[in-house]
């Protein structure tokens, strides 16, 4: 019975990694193809004009798109950073000391998971607005740095790597609250701060709807809102099929390189509940 | 050992408030000020005078609970929070079966390909919404798309993906290839963590594999199951993104298919801030019940030995 | 204003150091070099900026084009709200009553006035709304026209329809001789192409009664083309897929599409979307419902209007005034950014002598469309236009998709028009 299902499992776990590229294979291949070629061959053959769109891509509006991209870059980098610090100071506080108000800061923090951007996205721009924010990167970074899950992620990563007696030893020696983050607790809690790292940085890369309402000027979109609006050219403009083909296949590597060079740091076993410490 | 009250007292009680005092700061500023604004906002309407076309023609007026009752009574909420509802139910099981499949899969041994796989399954987890749904759209469309040009090879019915029907199938889909990997990397990973030893006794008591993954791993990891469950629930009861790019490729879907597009209708494409609040109050209360709901069965599980 | 007190009430609670807000004072502009910024979309108008930014260097026009059309006017309606919009904008002609009722657009008649003849009457009561005050320049307009593939009109024997019920046998025609091709789609997405063919029908959907608004989208002459249509597209004489789809597009490129009602600005899409078809279209006017008195709607059509909370009105306006009837800058417009303009004097103009790259062979393409323009019809927006296209876009959608009449969805668009408008708080009639 065993050898005769021997091959099925392979075959079924190769079908979903072939469900789950085909899309990205369409793009792969969508950007060979000139705006001609795009809508007159069949979808799988390859077209001619790889370089070409990628030539037409950096020239629209003198390198924009590259200007995107750098956005992208900047506010999930930075936010990433920042929001991976924040969970850190955080989630050790939550873990490590049990004071009054501890279950509802936590909670607190949790249910903002619960309210979706749409909602809170015209008050946070009036209220950003109102102190002369709008239209900054800062109107895009500054939400971004809050991440709830990224706290319930850090406090159970500090709760299962952070051995109390290491921290109580460090007190014994009289170091400093402050020291003891730094130099004991931090250190012992990296695997857990690059995951809420990573996770924050595919997060803020991918949001499309906080810096559609807080951005104005074209010059600091991220790069998903970019491609948006070369789709959305309005009815008396062609829209750019070819260009935001190829643009959504040059946004999509970054994030693939940082997955495949941060991998082994990826304990996502911080949200199965079976971290061991 | 220094007795826990010393201990407590040497680490300095400012300490914790300190070290939260960012994060609740910036709580305050970017959660809790624009909810409280949002719940300010919907006791308010817009009140026109005249024509509505000079300076000062509009003012605000104070509405009571008149939005609410409003957005309660409004039959294409109603609509639209079913139609999630249909939504959700068809992806959140598909999606999270896929997921342990595939982790059940790649935790097996004796599978091959297992490391191009898992690579291949959480790509999609880097491509925004948007362009998943473009992408899919242009799969779906039948003149664009290599699966009606087979189907029509082969002569087989066509598939309408874009009718009425079809188009829960068709945004489900592209919900569960984006969230298939990252579900799938998290049972994974808890299945990592089992001890190997379990598997081996059960062999050794004539287990074969699939009752080993039945009886003793889908058990094991009901708790990442749960999480998981959960989190996904939250993620469908807001889906927006996609019905919003798909809507002008097809004739079936209205602008207000989710009740969160019917928040983005009302508070952009109709400039009503107040009515938009009002809805905006409503589906967050729902969602809060129904998570923290599902949160209080899963705390015990999901924070094990830290209480 | 309540509102008001609360949002300081905030900004002092929050205690941060505040940058640079927008204190507008409105009247007299600040003295020495200032920046204005334009929010905008017309491809490649940028070039036609850089002109002015040439000319004058101390009054540089700073652009952005994040949105367009109706996403644009939610940005602007947001941004509003906030004092930090832009100083000049990109508005469409349908889009002006929201923003003048939403007091978001500055009222330049001070400066203007002198520019009225420029433009044709019609235009230009668009941009006054029958009022004293000039809320915006007219910058282009959209006529429509209908475009066809004159090769396969040629190949399937079909002549060039000059009434609907030409249009009518002619698309049931080329039916039956090529089953998988249409002469044209009903698009549910498109509103303003329904609104243009309205208003050539005579339908009038807003009007003003003293201090009272009138809606009468479902009025007789719009009935007769939402029947129109829906007769066509039951028999299946017309496509039903939406417009500005990839699948549209590919249809354009393949001839299975071979016939377009669109507007003047429709070389510049079919240009980019089906570039493979070039030389192959030819245009006509629009097919009548009176072959005796020719008359056609409008599609789009946008103008330059300052906004309110621009503390550079004067420049703004002498801007605005520049880009839309100085002969430079609107000859760079129809060359650079392809729009059809506004301004009387340049419809006939040296920019428009050659016709359209797309339409090599149309040597009397412009003089043709100057000819149509003058029979557009005028049209009174209401103050929720978005209101309406978006119970267009559901209302029609729904309808085609059940396969049911398209005239109980106009009325429906009619029904949620009027209870918007009422619980806005506006008197309708």
């Amino acid at each position: 019975m065993r050898r005769a299902l021997g091959a099925l499992p392979t075959l079924v776990l190769l079908v979903g990694a072939a469900y789950c590229l085909l899309p990205v294979a369409w793009v792969v291949v969508a950007s060979t193809k000139s705006g001609g070629e795009l809508f007159s061959t069949s979808t799988f053959s390859p077209g001619t004009a790889a370089l070409a769109n990628l030539g037409d891509l950096s020239s629209y509006r003198d390198g924009l798109f590259w200007r995107w991209m750098a956005n992208s870059a900047l506010y999930a980098g930075v936010g990433a950073l920042l929001s991976a610090a924040l969970s850190g100071l955080t989630g050790y506080a939550l873990a490590k000391f049990a004071f009054r108000g501890r279950s509802l800061v936590f909670n607190a923090l949790i249910a903002g998971v619960l309210v979706p951007s749409v909602v809170l996205a015209v008050p946070q721009y009036l209220l950003i607005s109102e102190v002369g924010l709008a239209d900054t990167h800062l109107s895009v970074l500054v939400p971004s740095v809050l991440s709830p899950y990224g706290i319930y992620l850090a406090r159970i990563y500090a709760a299962a790597a952070v051995p109390d007696d290491v921290v109580e030893a460090a007190r014994t020696d009289g170091a400093g609250e402050g020291r003891i983050l730094w130099s004991v607790a931090a250190p012992m809690m990296v695997p857990g701060l690059v995951t809420v790292f990573l996770f924050q940085f595919v997060a803020i890369w991918n949001n499309f709807l906080l810096p559609f309402i807080m951005l104005g000027d074209d010059g600091k979109f991220p790069v998903t809102l970019g491609l948006y609006t070369m789709l959305n050219q309005g009815n008396t403009t062609p829209a750019l099929y070819t260009l935001a083909i190829v643009g959504s296949l040059v946004s999509v590597l970054p994030l693939i390189a940082l997955f495949l060079t941060l991998q082994r740091y990826w304990r996502v076993d911080l949200l199965s509940g079976a971290v061991k410490a | 050992m220094p007795s826990t009250t010393s201990r407590r007292r040497r680490a300095g009680a400012a300490t914790p408030y300190l070290f939260v005092a960012p994060a609740v700061v910036l709580f305050l500023l970017v959660l809790a000020l624009p909810i409280a604004y949002t719940v300010y906002l919907s006791l308010f309407r817009t009140e026109v005078s005249g024509l509505g076309l000079g300076r000062g023609s509009r003012r605000e007026v104070f509405a009571g609970l008149g939005n609410y009752a409003r957005t309660l009574t409004d039959s294409e909420m109603g609509a639209g929070a079913l139609r999630v509802l249909g939504y959700g139910a068809l992806l959140v099981p598909t999606m999270l079966l896929l997921a342990l499949v595939f982790a059940l899969l790649l935790d097996e041994d004796r599978v091959r390909a297992r490391g191009f796989s898992r690579i291949a399954i959480f790509l999609p987890y880097a491509v925004p919404g948007v362009i998943a749904t473009l992408l899919w759209g242009f799969l779906y469309l039948p003149s664009t798309s290599p699966f009606a040009q087979l189907l029509d090879e082969l002569s087989l019915p066509e598939v309408d993906l874009l009718s009425p029907t079809g188009i829960y199938f068709a945004l489900a889909n592209i919900a569960v290839w984006g969230g298939v990997g990252y579900n799938t990397i998290v049972l994974h990973t808890a299945l990592r963590s089992i001890p190997r030893d379990l598997y081996e006794a059960a062999r050794i008591d004539g287990c074969s594999a699939w009752q080993v993954a039945l009886r003793i791993k889908v058990p094991l990891v009901a708790p990442a199951l749960v999480l998981t469950t959960l989190f996904s629930v939250v993620a469908t009861l807001q889906v927006f993104a996609e019905p919003t790019t798909l809507a002008p490729l097809t004739n079936s879907l209205s602008r207000t298919w989710s009740p969160l597009m019917k928040v983005y209708q009302d508070a952009f494409a109709r400039g009503d801030v107040h009515s938009a609040a009002a809805a905006s109050v409503v589906i967050a209360a729902v969602m809060f019940v129904l998570s923290s709901g599902l949160l209080r069965i899963t705390r015990s599980r999901a924070f094990g030995g830290e209480r | 204003m309540r509102l008001d007190i609360a949002r300081k009430a905030v900004a002092a609670g929050l205690g941060l150091a505040l940058l640079a807000g927008c204190g507008s004072s409105g009247g007299q502009d600040p003295e020495g070099p200032t920046e204005l910024s334009f929010w905008a979309w017309a491809p490649n108008i940028e070039k036609v900026v850089d002109r002015w930014n040439a000319s004058h260097p101390d009054r540089k026009v700073v652009m952005s084009k994040q949105a367009q059309g109706d996403d644009l006017v939610t940005k602007l309606l947001t941004s509003a709200k906030a004092g930090s919009g832009p100083d000049l904008a990109q508005v469409e002609f349908q889009a002006l009553p929201t923003l003048v009722s939403n007091d978001v657009l500055a009222d330049v008649s001070a400066d203007a006035a002198a520019v009225e003849g420029e433009f044709p009457e019609g235009v230009w009561q668009q941009v006054t709304l029958g009022g004293d005050g000039v809320y915006a320049i007219p910058q282009d307009s959209g006529p429509m026209m209908f475009y066809y593939r004159a090769d396969l009109f040629q190949q399937y024997g079909l002549t060039v329809p000059t009434t609907w019920d030409e249009y009518a046998r002619t698309a049931r025609t080329l039916r039956s001789r090529a089953p998988d091709r249409f002469l044209g789609t009903f698009s549910s997405n498109d509103p303003g192409w329904f609104a243009g063919l309205a208003q050539q029908a005579g339908g009038s959907w807003w009007s003003i009664d003293g201090d009272t608004w009138r809606v009468s989208i479902d009025d007789a002459a719009t009935r007769k083309v939402a029947a129109y249509w829906s007769g066509l597209v039951a028999e299946g004489a017309v496509d039903k897929t939406p417009m500005y789809t990839p699948e549209w597009n590919k249809a354009l490129n393949d001839g299975t599409q071979i016939g377009w009602v669109s507007a003047v600005w429709a070389p510049g899409v079919l240009a980019g979307n089906a570039g493979g078809t070039l030389g192959r279209w030819a245009m006509a006017p629009l097919p009548q419902w009176d072959a005796a008195s020719p008359r056609t709607g409008n599609w789009g059509g946008s103008t330059t209007a300052v906004m309110s909370a621009s503390t550079k009105r004067k420049a703004a306006a002498e801007f605005a005034i520049w880009l839309n009837t100085d002969p430079e800058a609107v000859a760079a417009l129809v060359t650079d950014s392809g729009v059809y303009p506004a301004a009387t004097k340049a419809q006939t103009g040296s920019a428009l002598e050659q016709p359209p790259a797309f339409f090599p062979a149309q040597e009397d393409f412009y003089p043709t469309a100057q000819k149509i323009a003058s029979t557009a019809a005028s049209f009174t927006w209401g103050p929720n236009v978005n209101v309406a296209y978006t119970a267009y876009k559901n209302a029609f959608g729904a309808a085609i998709t059940a396969g049911t009449d398209l005239v109980p969805a106009l009325s429906e668009v009619q029904r949620a028009t009027i209870d918007d408008m009422r619980a806005s708080g506006f008197k309708v009639g």
